[in-house]
């Protein structure tokens, strides 16, 4: 156990027989994974707390010569914490999980790669063939896009639909839902590139999410559409957001090319710039 | 009138007497969901309009269940200073012959089944009389002789939408106690005695879960019942809400006490409309004698109950899930710890026990821990009520000690298999739990036995299957019940699930080959060990019983180009 700088303790930890150092209070997950230790995940963003859906990270907490399968994301580090990531019984209970995932999501080269890494290549499952499908056979109904849309842009545009294997992910009533900022944060953090989205004129179109329709802002400077509308003005309402009047309404590479022009002719700004 | 003083309770008591054993007959008609699905209404009505129309000097009520399901319509007649009968298969028709006997003193005696000279309510005894030879003792009726109600002490045989007559056998009296000579640490400490385990299917200490909550920081907490009773076949919680409502609430008003809780909710699924409906009525009686408010009993004491109905999903009845449930949020299991004792609903500390496991606490309150430690075995004390249903003889409300093995219970109190059949297994604790075959019906009933034998308590479905049964299908109806209750938030569930009920139709269907039961076993096992909640990694407990019970059935099921 030492002390760091920054006030944080380190202390040992067992993983899979080997000692390691680690930081009293990470997520085991992130810990395992700095060190080098592989252990699979699909539902787990630095953002959002941890889910547990994925059941992929289970590993072996080991207590008192008991072990308990746990989620490596949920996990906190603390002394004397011991783990195995390797054993037989989840290795197998992990191959099934993927067996599990290349049916339910079998268009989806991701999971396709991250199964066959772990030596598993085919499914003895029915494949889950929906036609049309908004997700193109990629989601896996981790949540992340769900969540990051409700707890960390507070738009809830999007949710789960039903239960159990019948749970689909989508707009309300799958209607194009006004609530929608079109910031795309649900495909940034999909884990495997499910959401479809596409920039059309002067429109962002969320194709996944019931062709729900966002305008974009249009740079009053170059005349490109750059923005979604409602996005940029929630970002402009906080006060944190630092722009200076000037150059507000401008798309990044106008702002940038202001920025250039003031150095060069040394304009005088009258807004306070923060 | 608000009850403040023991002279208090105390002439409402007498009141409530009154109405039971009243100085003219009274009738009481079986009007829990059971009677009033053969046609208990029915009988209510024409004998209510006899009455009014005739002006006849009679007590007509509605009471709950005695638990014979099978007997029902079940109507008590009680003349004043004989035997109550119990009258069986009562016909709407019937009415005026049973109003016209029961004004000269007499009832019909082709419709009875028993009678009940007096009746000991733990609370209080009611002594009837004699009379009425002819007709059996209680005692002497199979299906009765064998159990032992502590639960069921007052159910058919007092009105649930009326408070008086629960107070008038002693009810609320256990409440009094508490509030007014106990401390709150006395009582969970007698509760932690009585050796109570939680009676929703984890058997976990109630006295202790309690003292966790009570101890965990924070001024706002909640106490919740648990009335999400969703097993196929299982109906012990409606049977218990319905016919005595009363007792829910006095058990929550001192485990409230003793926690220093001052909310209280009772999370009952939507599908329970009766119960909710007497649980209103109940919660109202109850405020307008000052047994739920402010100053309690004149103790100081504030607590009051809220109801919150659920809709319709089985996974609610999982701690987390009904947490989020109440809050307005989409039934979905979150990941434990923190436990609700820590985080609950909105984020306070909530102590969450079934609705029989609050029913347990006025008489514990009442006779002490020693005297209901007494009951069933080490470990596992006090009485547990069945569902018993299924093809068996006897269908019913079923109450025993723990540690009363499956033999009594399907042969001593249910005369075995429905119209003479061989009965082949039974399942416990619903779609969470096993089926076990006769050769284990040796097995006692207790939490530890029946996990031995790879099955659970649960809450206390019995559903009984006889020689036709296919177990390959029982174990298929099961998953398909678990599949589409399923949150669908972790994959094994979702997915999991999915794939052992495609299986399952496979093979039922005859297509099935060697190699499916094996997957069958191998996803089994998955899908129980990494599940998120008790839904999952209890689901394929029917699949893995029946494999291993009546391995020979799927065998014979396999398409012979798969052998």
């Amino acid at each position: 156990m030492s002390l760091l700088g920054n006030g944080k303790r380190m202390v040992t930890v067992t993983i899979n027989k080997n000692q390691y150092l680690a930081e009293e209070g990470e997520i085991f997950l992130l810990t395992a994974n700095r060190l080098g230790i592989d252990i699979p995940h699909l539902c787990y963003e630095k953002a959002l707390e941890p889910y547990g859906a994925c059941r992929l990270c289970m590993v072996d907490v080991v207590t008192c010569g008991k072990t308990d399968m746990t989620p490596a994301c949920t996990i906190r580090v603390q002394n004397g914490l011991e783990i195995l990531t390797d054993t037989p019984q989840i290795i197998k209970h992990r191959n099934l999980l993927f067996e599990l995932y290349l049916a339910e999501a079998p268009k989806s080269e991701v999971i396709k790669e991250m199964a066959a890494k772990y030596g598993v290549t085919k499914t003895r499952f029915l494949k889950k063939i929906v036609h049309d499908d908004p997700l193109q056979g990629k989601c896996i109904l981790c949540g992340l896009c769900v969540r990051v849309c409700e707890e960390i842009m507070g738009a809830s545009a999007i949710s789960f639909i039903n239960r159990g294997p019948y749970t689909v992910i989508n707009t309300p009533f799958y209607e194009h839902n006004p609530d929608c900022e079109g910031c795309a944060a649900c495909a940034k953090v999909c884990p495997t590139n499910a959401i479809v989205f596409e920039d059309i004129g002067t429109n962002r179109v969320m194709q996944s999410w019931s062709d729900t329709t966002v305008p974009l802002m249009i740079c009053p400077e170059c005349g490109k559409p750059f923005a979604p509308q409602r996005l940029m003005e929630k970002v402009l309402t906080k006060p944190e957001s630092g722009l200076i009047e000037e150059i507000k309404d401008l798309c990044p590479e106008c702002r940038r090319k202001y920025f250039t022009l003031r150095e060069i002719r040394k304009i005088p700004t009258n807004g306070g710039q923060a | 009138m608000i009850i403040t003083s023991h002279e208090d309770l105390e002439s409402v008591r007498k009141r409530g007497l009154t109405k039971i054993q009243p100085k003219h007959p009274r009738i009481g008609v079986g009007t829990s969901s059971c009677g009033i699905a053969v046609g208990g209404m029915q009988i209510f009505d024409r004998m209510q309009e006899l009455i009014q129309k005739e002006g006849y000097d009679i007590t007509l009520v509605k009471t709950g269940c005695i638990g014979f399901c099978k007997e029902e319509p079940i109507v008590s007649v009680t003349i004043p200073g004989k035997s109550q009968v119990l009258l069986h298969k009562v016909r709407p028709d019937d009415a005026e012959r049973i109003i016209a006997l029961a004004l000269k003193g007499e009832i019909p005696e082709d419709l009875a089944l028993c009678r009940i000279p007096d009746w000991d309510h733990i609370t209080g005894n009611l002594v009837y009389g004699d009379g009425f030879e002819s007709v059996p003792d209680y005692g002497e009726i199979r299906f009765f002789s064998h159990q032992k109600k502590v639960i069921l002490r007052d159910s058919g045989l007092i009105n649930p939408e009326d408070i008086d007559e629960y107070i008038g056998i002693g009810g609320y009296s256990a409440a009094f106690k508490a509030l007014n000579s106990m401390d709150p640490d006395t009582i969970i400490e007698e509760v932690k005695k009585s050796g109570l385990r939680g009676r929703g299917g984890a058997g976990f200490p109630a006295g202790l879960k309690w003292e966790i909550t009570k101890k965990a920081p924070g001024t706002e907490k909640f106490i919740v019942c648990n009335a999400d009773e969703g097993d196929p076949g299982a109906y012990m919680n409606r049977n218990e809400m319905e016919s005595d409502p009363h007792m829910l609430l006095e058990g929550m008003l001192i485990g409230a006490y003793g926690m220093d809780v001052h909310e209280g909710l009772i999370y009952i699924r939507a599908e329970y409309p009766l119960a909710i409906e007497r649980l209103t009525l109940a919660l109202d009686q109850a405020r307008a004698y000052g047994l739920l408010g402010k100053n309690i009993l004149n103790s100081g004491f504030d607590f009051d109950i809220q109801i919150a109905t659920g809709a319709g999903a089985f996974v609610c009845g999982e701690s987390t899930a009904l947490a989020a449930s109440i809050e307005g949020k989409t039934g979905r299991p979150r990941l434990r710890p923190p436990r609700l004792t820590e985080k609950g609903v909105f984020g306070r500390p909530t102590d969450l026990n079934n609705v029989e496991t609050w029913c347990n606490v006025p008489v514990i309150i009442t006779k002490g821990a020693t005297w209901y430690s007494d009951i069933g075995a080490k470990g596992n004390t006090g009485t547990k009520v069945f569902s018993l249903v299924g093809k068996v003889e006897n269908i019913g409300m079923v109450e025993v000690p723990l540690g009363t093995s499956l033999r009594t219970i399907i042969y001593d109190i249910g005369s075995g298999g429905a119209g003479g059949k061989e009965v082949k297994a039974v399942q416990t604790g619903g779609p969470s739990g096993g089926c076990i075959p006769v050769r284990l019906f040796d097995t006692p009933v207790d939490f530890e036995n029946l996990n031995m034998v790879g099955t659970m308590m649960g809450s206390g479905g019995l559903v009984v299957m006889d020689e036709d049964t296919n177990m390959v299908d029982i174990a298929r109806y099961f998953i398909n019940f678990a599949s589409s209750e399923s949150c669908g938030k972790c994959v094994p569930c979702r997915e999991g699930l999915k794939h052992l009920l495609l299986i399952l139709n496979r093979i039922v269907s005859g297509k099935g080959t060697r190699d499916d039961i094996e997957i069958l076993k191998e996803l089994s096992d998955t899908v129980q060990k990494t599940s998120l909640c008790g839904l999952g990694q209890t689901a394929p407990n029917p699949v893995l019983t029946t494999l291993q019970y009546f391995g020979e059935e799927y065998e014979k099921l396999i398409a012979p180009e798969g052998k």
